[in-house]
C-alpha cells in the first residue's frame, strides 16, 4: 500500500515537471514574452536581459561591456549568452534561445533541489532514528520534502515569471542551489564551484559561506546536538555509533582550497576578457561597486530606491552602510543559533538577502520560496502561513496596479507602489520570524519527547 | 683672484643665461606652429540690396557653389546674402539665380543654405560672425564655429569704396573695423590662416590695414572693378569680372588637383579684368607656389595614420589597423598631397602598410602580440569557459 501510495507519488510528481515545462513554453511563445522583461518586479539593473544584449553589443564593439552603465553582471556571463542575444531563428519568438536556457536552468535547479530535499530527509529520519523517536513521531506522515521543494520551485508563479521574464535569475540561483547541493552531498568541488559563481553573479550568496561550513562540518539538518547527548545519558549508554560526528574541520581546509582555486580560474577567465578595459578593478567597481553603491534608483520591488532618492548627499554614505550592515549583524546570531540546522540557515540568509538586498527581484523570492519546501515537515507548525499566502499573492497582484497607476496613467504617484514594496518586505520578514521561531519550536517539541521537561 | 674674474671668463659666464633665455623664447613661440589644419570654413558675404545688385548676388552664390563642390560642408560655411533675388518679384525666372548669360547653371538649386538674409546682413553681425560674440539666442548654424586649426574664407563683395565696402545701402564696413575683428581673430585663435577676398571697387584698399592674412582684392586704389556681362534675358549683369575669372579658374578644378595658389593669382589678367588684382602676402609665411588652392576653397585634409589601432570599428577591420605607419608629421608638402590623393573614398584599409615591424626576436612578445588580438582573446574565454564543465565534473568524481 506504502508503494503504491510512493508510486503514485512519484508519478505526479514528474507529471507536474512536465507541465510546468509545458506552461514555460507556451508562455514563451506569447508575442514578446507577455511584456515580463519590462517589469520591474522581474528585471533589475543586474538581472536584465536587454542590459546583457546591450554590454554584448558594446563588447562587439570593442568598447568596455561597462560603458554607460547598462550591463553590471559578469563577463563571463556575456560570452555565455551574448551570442544568444543576437542568434535569430525565422519564424521563432526573438529570445527563444535564452528563454530556453532558463527553462533547463530552472529544471535542472529543481532536480538538484529534489536531490538535496531526499538527502535532507534522509538524514532526517537516520537521526530521529538515533534519537529512539521513531515510535512516537509517524514518520509514515513524512512528506517527500523534496519532491515537494522542487515542485513548489517549478510551478511557482514567482519563478515562471522569472523564466519567461529574461532575467538571469534562474542562473543565478542555479549557482546558489548547485553550491548547496554539493555541500549537503559532500562534493566539495561542487560546492566550492557553485559558491564562487554564486558570488561572482550576484555578491550576496557570499555569506552562505557560513551555512556551507556547518554543512560541511557537521552535516546535514539535525536536532541539536545535546538532545542526542541527553537522549544516551538517559540510556546510560554511549554508543558512539549513533551519535552525529563532532565538527571536522578536514572538509571546510578542502573546501577552502576547491574555492581559491575557482576563484583563481574565474577572475583569471575575467582578467583576460576585461584586459583593454580596465581589468578586473573595472569589473569590481562596476559589479560589486554599483551593487554596493546602489547607483541605479530605478523603483523595484525592493525598499532601497525610495529611500535613496530623498536622502541627502551627506549621508548616503553612512545610510549605505547602515542598509548593508543590517544584513550581515543578522549573520553572527542566526548562525549561532541555527547552527545544528545548516540548510534552514542558508534559507533563512536567503531570504534576507533577498528582501534587503539593493536590486530584489521575483526571481530571489523564487529562490527562497522554493528552499521552503525543505522544510515542510519541521515548519508544518508555522503560524500566519495562510496570511503570508494571501499576502504574496496579493501583493504581486497589486504591485503591477500600483505601478500602472503611478507611471502609465499619472492617478497615482511613487507611494502607492512603494506601499507595495513595503508590504511585501513585511511580509517577507514575517514568513521569517515565524518560520525560525517554528524551527525552534520544532526542536523544543522535541527536546520536550526525550526529556519528558517542556 | 685677479685670473678669476677675466673678461673671458665673464663673456662665457653671460652666454650661458643668454642660451637659456633664447631657447625658452624658441620654445615658448614653438606652441603656436603646433596647430594643425583641421577643418576649413567659409564665410560668404554679399553687402548688397536691390534687384539691380543681382551680380553680386551672383557672385556670392557661385563661390559659395564653388566651396561646397570642392569639399566645405554647408554647416562650415556662413552665408550672407542681403537681399534674394531669386525669389524677387522682378526675376523673371523665379528660384533660380544664373551667374552667366548662357544660364547653363542655376546658382540657387535645391540644396542652398543662407545663414543670415536680408536685413540681418549688418555690419554687426558680421563684425560678431567674424569676432564670435554673439548673443546666447543665436543658433549655432549663425556661429563662426572655427578653432586654431581651420583655415577661413572670407569673400566680401557688394559696392565698395577707398577703405569701406557699404553694406545694405546704409551703412560701411570700414577697414580698420575690419582689421580689428581680424586681428581679434588672430588673438583668439580663430584661425590657422585667413584668405580675404574682395570684389568690389577700390578693394585692395579694404583690407590694407589687416595684418597678417592672405588677401586678395579685385581692383587697386583709384580703380573699379567691373560686371562682365549683361544678361539681357533677366536684364541685369549677372557677375563681376573678378568672380567671373575666379571662377573660371575653378570651374577647370576638381577635389583632386593640386592647383596651387599663386596659379590661382597669377591667373588674373589685368587687361581681361579691367583692374589690378592686387594681393598681400608680405606677412604670410608660406609660398604660394606650395599652397593648393583647396586649402581655402575646399576641405581636403591630410590624414596623419598613428600607430594605435583604430578601435570604434567593427572587429572585422581591426586585424588590419594594426598594420603601423610611422607618426611623420614633417611630411613633405607634395608627398601629403600624394597621401591625400590615395585617401579618396574613405578606403583606409588600402593604405600600404609602410615599415611594418619584422617579428621580434623574443617568442613571449610574439606570443604577447598574438595574445593581444581580439579574435584570440575570445577564443580563449571560450575555451577556458567551456574548460569549466569538464573540470568540476572530473575534480567531483574523483573526490568522491
Amino acid at each position: 500500500m506504502e508503494k503504491l501510495k510512493k508510486k503514485i507519488g512519484s508519478f505526479s510528481f514528474w507529471n507536474w515537471v512536465i507541465a510546468s515545462i509545458i506552461f514555460r513554453l507556451i508562455l514563451i511563445y506569447f508575442p514578446k514574452n507577455l511584456n515580463l522583461s519590462s517589469r520591474p518586479e522581474v528585471s533589475t539593473p543586474l538581472t536584465s536581459f536587454r542590459r546583457l544584449a546591450e554590454g554584448y553589443w558594446l563588447k562587439q564593439s570593442s568598447m568596455s561591456s561597462y560603458a554607460g552603465s547598462m550591463y553590471h553582471g559578469s563577463p563571463l556571463l556575456l560570452s555565455l549568452l551574448g551570442p544568444l542575444t543576437v542568434k535569430r531563428i525565422e519564424g521563432q519568438p526573438n529570445h527563444l534561445l535564452y528563454s530556453l536556457v532558463s527553462v533547463i536552468a530552472d529544471v535542472v535547479s529543481a532536480m538538484l533541489i529534489r536531490a538535496t530535499g531526499q538527502n535532507l530527509r534522509l538524514a532526517y529520519l537516520r537521526s530521529l532514528e538515533s534519537l529512539d523517536l521513531v515510535k512516537q513521531i509517524d514518520v509514515s506522515e513524512f512528506l517527500f520534502s523534496g519532491d515537494i521543494a522542487a515542485l513548489i520551485y517549478l510551478c511557482n508563479p514567482f519563478t515562471i515569471v522569472a523564466c519567461v521574464g529574461l532575467s538571469t535569475s534562474p542562473i543565478e540561483n542555479m549557482a546558489v542551489i548547485l553550491c548547496l547541493y554539493g555541500a549537503c552531498s559532500r562534493l566539495i568541488p561542487l560546492a566550492a564551484f557553485g559558491w564562487v559563481i554564486a558570488t561572482h553573479l550576484s555578491l550576496y550568496p557570499a555569506i552562505l559561506i557560513i551555512p556551507v561550513i556547518f554543512l560541511l562540518g557537521c552535516g546535514p539538518d539535525s536536532p541539536p546536538r545535546k538532545l542526542f547527548l541527553q537522549r544516551h545519558q538517559q540510556k546510560e549508554v554511549l554508543n558512539q555509533l549513533k551519535l552525529p560526528p563532532g565538527f571536522s574541520w578536514g572538509p571546510i581546509i578542502h573546501f577552502a582550497f576547491w574555492a581559491f582555486l575557482w576563484s583563481v580560474y574565474v577572475l583569471v577567465l575575467c582578467g583576460i576578457s576585461l584586459k583593454q578595459f580596465g581589468g578586473l578593478w573595472e569589473m569590481f567597481k562596476s559589479t560589486y561597486g554599483f551593487i554596493l553603491t546602489v547607483e541605479d534608483l530605478s523603483p523595484n520591488i525592493g525598499v532601497l530606491w525610495y529611500f535613496f532618492a530623498e536622502v541627502f548627499e551627506f549621508f548616503r554614505n553612512f545610510f549605505l552602510i547602515v542598509f548593508h550592515v543590517n544584513i550581515l549583524f543578522m549573520i553572527l546570531p542566526l548562525s549561532i543559533r541555527l547552527r545544528h540546522r545548516p540548510c534552514y540557515l542558508a534559507f533563512v540568509y536567503v531570504a534576507i538577502c533577498s528582501m534587503l538586498k539593493s536590486y530584489p527581484s521575483v526571481g530571489d523570492s523564487a529562490l527562497y520560496l522554493g528552499l521552503l519546501g525543505w522544510f515542510v515537515n519541521e515548519l508544518a507548525d508555522m503560524q500566519f502561513s495562510l496570511f503570508l499566502f494571501c499576502g504574496y499573492v496579493g501583493v504581486s497582484l497589486l504591485s503591477p496596479v500600483m505601478h500602472n497607476l503611478w507611471i502609465w496613467r499619472g492617478t497615482g504617484n511613487a507611494n502607492f507602489y512603494f506601499t507595495t514594496a513595503m508590504v511585501y518586505a513585511c511580509l517577507q520578514i514575517v514568513l521569517v520570524v515565524e518560520g525560525v521561531s517554528a524551527v525552534l519550536n520544532h526542536d523544543r517539541k522535541l527536546r520536550i519527547l526525550i526529556t519528558g521537561k517542556p | 683672484m685677479e685670473t678669476f674674474i677675466n673678461p673671458k671668463s665673464l663673456f662665457h659666464l653671460l652666454l650661458l643665461p643668454c642660451l637659456l633665455l633664447y631657447s625658452s623664447i624658441a620654445y615658448n613661440s614653438s606652441p603656436v606652429e603646433a596647430a594643425m589644419h583641421t577643418n576649413n570654413w567659409a564665410v560668404l558675404v554679399c553687402t548688397s540690396r536691390f534687384w539691380f545688385n543681382y551680380r553680386h548676388m551672383a557672385n556670392t552664390l557661385s563661390l559659395y557653389r564653388t566651396v561646397k563642390r570642392l569639399g566645405i560642408p554647408d554647416e562650415r560655411i556662413i552665408l550672407m546674402l542681403a537681399d534674394d533675388m531669386a525669389c524677387n518679384t522682378r526675376n523673371k525666372y523665379p528660384a533660380q539665380v544664373f551667374n552667366n548669360e548662357n544660364h547653363r547653371l542655376n546658382l540657387y538649386g535645391d540644396n542652398v543654405e543662407v545663414d543670415y538674409r536680408g536685413y540681418e546682413v549688418t555690419v554687426e553681425n558680421f563684425l560678431r560672425v567674424l569676432t564670435g560674440r554673439h548673443e546666447t539666442a543665436v543658433p549655432r548654424s549663425k556661429r563662426l564655429l572655427s578653432d586654431e586649426g581651420s583655415h577661413i574664407l572670407l569673400y566680401m563683395t557688394g559696392h565698395g569704396g577707398d577703405e569701406f565696402l557699404k553694406f545694405q545701402d546704409s551703412e560701411e564696413l570700414q577697414s580698420h573695423d575690419l582689421a580689428d575683428a581680424v586681428k581679434q581673430m588672430k588673438e583668439k585663435h580663430r584661425f590657422k590662416e585667413l584668405l580675404i577676398m574682395v570684389d568690389t571697387c577700390q578693394a585692395a584698399t579694404l583690407f590694407n590695414q589687416s595684418p597678417g592674412v592672405l588677401a586678395i582684392g579685385s581692383s587697386m586704389k583709384g580703380e573699379n572693378s567691373y560686371s562682365h556681362h549683361l544678361d539681357s534675358d533677366v536684364g541685369v549683369s549677372v557677375v563681376d569680372r573678378f568672380t567671373y575669372y575666379t571662377l573660371a579658374f575653378f570651374e577647370r578644378l576638381n577635389i583632386y588637383d593640386n592647383a596651387s595658389l599663386s596659379s590661382l593669382f597669377s591667373s588674373y589678367n589685368p587687361s581681361l579684368l579691367m583692374s589690378t588684382a592686387y594681393y598681400r602676402k608680405d606677412l604670410y609665411k608660406r609660398r604660394l607656389e606650395e599652397v593648393p588652392v583647396t586649402n581655402f576653397f575646399g576641405s581636403v585634409m591630410e590624414t596623419i595614420h598613428t600607430d594605435a589601432a583604430y578601435k570604434a570599428l567593427s572587429r572585422r577591420n581591426s586585424g588590419r589597423f594594426e598594420d603601423e605607419m610611422s607618426l611623420d608629421q614633417s611630411v613633405h608638402h607634395i608627398k601629403r598631397r600624394m597621401l591625400i590623393k590615395v585617401n579618396d573614398g574613405d578606403e583606409i584599409h588600402d593604405i600600404n602598410p609602410e615599415g611594418e615591424e619584422g617579428a621580434s626576436k623574443c617568442p613571449w612578445s610574439t606570443f604577447r602580440k598574438k595574445f593581444q588580438k581580439a579574435e584570440n582573446v575570445d577564443s580563449l574565454l571560450n575555451y577556458g569557459l567551456v574548460a569549466m564543465i569538464p573540470l568540476l565534473v572530473i575534480s567531483t568524481w574523483l573526490v568522491q
